[in-house]
């Protein structure tokens, strides 16, 4: 058994990130399809390896609080 | 193969778009529908949101680009947000809708819908697969 995921991200203009986790299967290439079919035109397309880190990172960066943004500037206070 | 991409939002399904309209608080009257503009003129969309005061929303599908477009007279735009604001909303409630139902066709399950504070919805969605 191996679990699919796939992770969208829907901007507030509409534009939608998206992004295959794990070995995608035919499942995905199916669903991915069949979205991309209704959805629009794709703009970007990266291999996964390359592009999911960033895309963490960047979640992880929105996420964060100012002061923990402050902290990691300046370790030495 | 696993990949990562980026989607300009199309309206291309009626019914996604119907349920993003309602999703905004405007259920469209479905079917050939006069859009009324300025001094009563009237063009025929696919689906129509009736305003009180004239100057209707509708939307009419582009069978050349394959996708519904918003038309309306702008000179009586009389929406709370802009038009610009409007299509914006109604496109991310549009590819909610879109992706969730897909989803679902294809046997995946959502497993985590979360609203970012920048605006943005991420959606997981999870099927294991023997």
């Amino acid at each position: 058994m191996a679990q699919r995921s796939i992770r969208f991200r829907i901007r507030p203009d509409g534009r939608v990130d998206e992004v295959v986790e794990g070995v995608a299967g035919d499942g995905c290439q199916a669903l991915t399809e069949r979205l991309e079919s209704r959805l629009g035109t794709v703009q970007q397309r990266k291999p996964t390896a390359e592009a999911f880190l960033p895309a963490v990172q960047k979640l992880a960066l929105n996420q964060q609080s100012l002061p923990i943004q402050g902290l990691a500037l300046d370790p030495l206070t | 193969m696993s990949h990562f991409s980026t989607l300009k939002t199309e309206l291309r399904d009626r019914q996604a778009l119907v349920e993003a309209l309602n999703d905004l608080g405007c259920s469209p009257l479905e079917g050939a529908q006069p859009v009324r503009g300025y001094r009563g003129q009237t063009v025929t969309a696919d689906l129509a949101i009736p305003q009180a005061e004239g100057g209707d929303i509708g939307f009419r599908f582009n069978a050349e680009a394959g996708c519904y477009e918003l038309v309306a007279d702008l000179d009586l735009w009389r929406q709370p947000v802009p038009i610009e604001r409007f299509l914006a909303r109604l496109t991310q409630r549009y590819a909610l809708h879109t992706i969730l139902a897909a989803s679902a066709e294809e046997g995946f399950q959502v497993s985590q819908q979360t609203n970012h504070q920048d605006g943005s919805i991420e959606v997981v969605v999870t099927r294991w697969d023997g």
